[in-house]
């Protein structure tokens, strides 16, 4: 009998079954620029040799989209998933984007050592964090970590470090390789995005029905349960917190390739409760939500901005109160327990039916 | 002492704060019984299997787990060792489903798979609600799933601390039906208020007073001996 373990020696089938809206959704992004070349009337050849148009506008939109989606996916790995809230986030972030812009721009170091570099920047900071993972939980992890990333956000904007980070105007003049120019090769960039983010998706899908991601899920929900159950709860946090600073750190190295400039503001604060605001939107801890919110957050700060301008700001605040007031479980949150909550309903309504049976067992 | 126990409890001490909560606790269970830990509430029956699990850790005495010293391991080595806690108020994971809840215990792969017969033929509702939120079981069926929880790895002892509290009586039945079937395949040491539930399970028992061991022998003689129970178990 393998009512629990059958699912898990699925095949191909089972998987394009289980992932049928994300695959629908993949061959979508694969079409949207030939899409939007037809909509604005531009021919393909035009299109793919990368000259203006709304294709290749939209196409910088949806870049922007997937390297902040691949950030909040990172950050729904750590909170969302193992439970540690961190406020130091996008210290991992700016760490990538730096590293990358700095080796390109001073080093001129290639693509491939600079990934490896960051992989590499990624480890060392989740091993700083992770000095204070047994000693603090919570509010104060949250804290320490804080501390540590505003050390780094100091550091990027300081007179001292200006010639190399570029102070607090931010790292420009960084010159991407040629064949991943964001400007003349804007629709490869855009398939090299796509191709990363889904990639991390279903390694975090991978990786979160694994074994190692069911502790995890089990110190989200109880710590004390899991280290009951024989887990030292620590190595499985350090697991969540390395995977999910060189997810970030990538993210980061991909927006130091795209953006002209590097400004300080991804390393601060702010752009860690950015991270959290798209998971909340999205869902917390469902993976699909980081992309989601990610895209909502995105999308709704430019629209709102082109039609609003200044006042933008407000609005958006009204709308996050909003999602937070109707859908407390984020898009996918509240769409999937809506569904749960049907099944549910029906199956109580079902034993309800029959509750002599049992009672005469 | 006997040579074949399992685990041996000599004499400890435990401090919870500034509060000396176990004042030598003493407790020798044999391999393949169910040994009952007896005393009115606040006597120190909680604590005492927490300190087993290295959660509440002792400051004096020692205790042997199958010729191993548990003194000075942390908890979760020492639940890897084999031993499987079944905490009061059904401490299961509420917000995953059955089948979530099951799969989490796995200590190493393969062990849910082998288990899963075993379970639900011994809990038969969890295979009916194996996809239902842990939060939207009864308190029957989460006492069940936390119980089914521990028997999922390869554990040679089981701590089961109140599994009867708050049951509807019928549930009662089956909650002692499953555990005297459990205790063919492994040892329990369990915490049960109700004396009538733990007369009728156990083989042995110790009655635990303001953090000490006062009494302990076979359930067959304490059952005779209403002096005992009186002084002891009955409300004071």
């Amino acid at each position: 009998m393998t009512t629990i373990t059958s699912p898990q020696t699925n095949g191909l089938g089972q998987f394009f079954k289980n992932n049928r809206g994300v695959l629908f959704s993949i061959a979508g992004l694969i079409f949207l620029p030939f899409a939007l070349t037809l909509l604005d009337g531009q021919s393909i050849g035009s299109m793919l040799a990368n000259e203006s148009g709304l294709s290749k506008f939209y196409q910088g939109l949806a870049i922007e989209i997937f390297i902040l989606a691949i950030y909040a996916l990172s950050y729904d790995l750590l909170f969302g998933i193992t439970g540690l809230l961190s406020f130091g986030h996008a210290m991992f972030f700016g760490v990538g984007a730096y590293l990358t812009g700095i080796m390109l721009k001073s080093f001129s170091w290639g693509l491939l050592p600079i990934i490896g570099l960051v992989a590499v920047a990624g480890l060392v900071m989740a091993l700083i964090f992770s000095i204070v993972l047994p000693r603090v939980k919570g509010i104060t992890f949250a804290l320490v970590t804080l501390g540590i990333a505003q050390v780094f956000y100091i550091v990027i904007q300081s007179r001292e470090m200006a010639d190399l980070a570029g102070a607090e105007i931010g790292l420009q003049g960084v010159t991407p390789p040629a064949y991943l120019n964001p400007v003349e090769q804007r629709l490869r960039f855009y398939y090299v995005g796509l191709v990363v983010l889904f990639g991390v998706y279903f390694l975090y899908k991978r990786f979160v029905d694994s074994p190692t991601g069911h502790v995890c899920v089990a110190i989200r929900e109880n710590e004390d349960r899991a280290t009951m159950l024989g887990f030292n709860t620590f190595y499985f946090k350090l697991v969540a917190l390395t995977i999910s600073s060189i997810t970030a750190a990538f993210a980061g190295a991909m927006h130091g390739l795209f953006h002209p400039i590097i400004r300080p503001g991804i390393a601060s604060s702010h752009y860690t409760i950015a991270a959290l605001l798209m998971i909340l939107m999205g869902g917390i801890g469902t993976l699909d939500g980081a992309i989601i919110g990610a895209a909502t957050f995105k999308l709704l700060s430019f629209y709102l901005e082109k039609w609003f301008g200044g006042t933008s700001q407000v609005i958006i605040g009204v709308v996050y109160i909003m999602l937070v007031l109707f859908l407390p479980y984020g898009i996918v949150g509240t769409w999937k327990l809506r569904g749960v909550r049907l099944r549910d309903g029906w199956r109580d309504f079902l034993q309800r039916l029959k509750p002599s049976q049992t009672n005469n067992d | 002492m006997d040579n074949k126990a399992l685990l041996h409890v000599n004499n400890i001490h435990t401090f919870i704060g500034q509060f000396h909560i176990l004042e030598g606790v003493s407790i020798h269970v044999p391999k393949g019984k169910i040994v009952a830990i007896l005393g009115r509430n606040g006597a120190g029956k909680t604590t005492t299997l927490k300190s087993i699990l290295g959660l509440t850790p002792p400051s004096q005495g020692s205790i042997l787990f199958d010729g191993q010293e548990l003194q000075g391991q942390r908890s979760f080595e020492i639940a890897a060792l084999g031993i499987g806690y079944v905490p009061e108020h059904r401490a299961i994971f509420r917000d995953l489903n059955v089948s979530e809840n099951l799969k989490i215990a796995e200590r190493k792969k393969g062990d849910l798979a082998r288990k899963e017969a075993f379970i639900f033929d011994l809990f038969p509702d969890l295979k009916r609600l194996i996809q239902l939120q842990g939060d939207h079981l009864s308190g029957g069926q989460q006492q069940m799933l936390a119980i089914a929880r521990a028997l999922v790895p390869d554990n040679k002892l089981l701590l089961i601390d109140e599994p009867t509290e708050g049951l509807a009586p019928v549930l009662i039945e089956q909650m002692m039906a499953a555990i005297r079937q459990l205790s063919a395949e492994t040892t329990i040491l369990l915490v049960e208020q109700n004396f009538i539930v733990a007369s009728q399970l156990a083989e042995d028992y110790v009655i635990i007073e303001e953090g000490q061991s006062v009494k302990a022998g076979k359930m067959a003689d304490l059952v005779k001996d209403p002096a005992t129970i009186r002084r002891y178990l009955e409300a004071a």
